[in-house]
């Protein structure tokens, strides 16, 4: 095993660590799991990024925002009470919006912020109102098997981040994605990805590209319409007699 | 930042988020927060793809996005409809109350007591009245009625 191998699996120890001592368990300890799942972090980012000294203002903006999305993640994952695991959301889909802005995506940004942070969290916070009147239960301040189900996510994060750090490590400047990555200059990226038109140009490519997509999409939608009314209306039986006798 | 750097970056964000949400939807309990953590694995999903689109100059990335969004607001419509029936079945947001769902080999889930959490007098926040109605004096209401 490579040094860098070492340090990922250490991180992965201390995040799974960390974040099996932040789930609800019905114990103490969430402090030091907040340590631990912050110092794995760090040591993950050390291995993953090379800090790049020229452009300090966009490495401090790029930190900033991951640092809040990975942060109210865990939040959100962690909190006992479940309008502070969606409030928690709402600051990593925030996060998230930021990082499509930061690569160029402005309409996802939008987007997200609009349709996920706008409509389907505000939707979690009726439902929960709706559902939940009173503060903790007893189902919030525990879980199931909190030391394994840690473990799967940070094993997953530590070999993904493995296979990416081990592309990079060892045979950086031969490897296929470096040579892809000088293949394509900011020129064209200009033309195309970054173009100063992005909403147009992503309109254009939505609706001549995958039309056919954007319909079966928006039939989709109406079909999730249709469905999640049948549900309701189903569940409730003395309602749908008293709807049909009106009827 | 160079391109490569940029992706390696992103790839590893969109696991952390992935494997965060993963995490949570294993070991949570409450339906909405489950759901709120198989969105979060979405959200991975999505940056990774927005990533790969400005790596490879290619609108493919976003356009996914799109659909993932798009997929995103039905799932949440259904799920929600299906937590709300489920909740006016059993009066919680719990799912082990659907245990009894399980395959027939599965020992059953056996829940454990928890020791009661101090409870804490909350103090929330009270507005004072809003000032106190002036005296007018009688000579002044004289006055304005002559106006």
């Amino acid at each position: 095993m490579t040094p860098g191998q070492i340090m990922l699996a250490l991180a992965t120890v201390l995040l799974a660590a960390g974040l099996w001592l932040l789930l609800p368990r019905g114990a103490r300890g969430r402090r030091a799991g907040a340590v631990l799942a912050a110092a794995g972090l760090a040591l993950l980012a050390w291995q993953v990024a090379r800090f790049d000294g020229r452009h300090w203002g966009a490495e401090a903006v790029f930190w900033a925002l991951a640092a809040t999305t990975v942060v109210s993640a865990l939040g959100a994952v962690t909190m006992r009470s479940p309008v502070y695991c969606a409030i928690w959301f709402a600051l990593t889909l925030l996060g998230t919006a930021g990082l499509f802005l930061f690569q160029g995506a402005q309409f996802l940004g939008v987007a997200t912020v609009v349709v996920y942070a706008g409509a389907i969290l505000v939707t979690f916070l009726f439902v929960l109102m709706l559902a939940q009147p009173r503060g903790q239960t007893h189902y919030d301040r525990l879980s199931w098997e909190a030391l394994l189900s840690a473990s799967t996510g940070a094993m997953l994060v530590g070999m993904l981040t493995a296979v990416l750090v081990g592309q990079t490590g060892e045979k950086e400047p031969g490897s296929a994605a470096a040579a892809l990555a000088t293949t394509i200059s900011q020129h064209d990226r200009e033309q195309r990805i970054l173009h100063p038109q992005h909403v147009a140009q992503l309109g254009g490519q939505l609706f001549s590209r995958h039309l056919v997509a954007i319909e079966v999409a928006g039939t989709l939608l109406l079909v999730a319409l249709v469905g999640a009314v049948a549900i309701v209306s189903h569940g409730r039986p003395a309602a749908v007699g008293e709807g049909s006798d009106r009827g | 930042m160079a391109e490569l750097e940029l992706l390696h970056r992103y790839l590893a964000l969109g696991a952390l988020l992935f494997g965060i949400g993963v995490a949570g939807f294993l070991s949570r309990r409450n339906m909405i927060v489950m759901f709120l953590a198989a969105e979060m694995m979405l959200q991975g999903v999505s940056l990774s793809l927005v990533a790969w689109g400005r790596f490879h100059n290619d609108w493919g990335g976003q356009v996914l996005v799109i659909f993932v969004l798009t997929v995103a607001a039905c799932e949440a419509a259904i799920a929600l409809a299906l937590i709300l029936m489920l909740f006016q079945q059993s009066g919680e947001l719990d799912i082990a109350f659907w245990q009894h769902v399980r395959e027939a080999n599965q020992p059953p889930f056996v829940d454990r007591e928890l020791p009661d959490e101090p409870i804490q007098i909350e103090h929330w926040p009270t507005l004072p009245p809003a000032g106190v109605e002036p005296e007018v004096s009688l000579e002044e209401i004289l006055h304005r009625s002559h106006v």
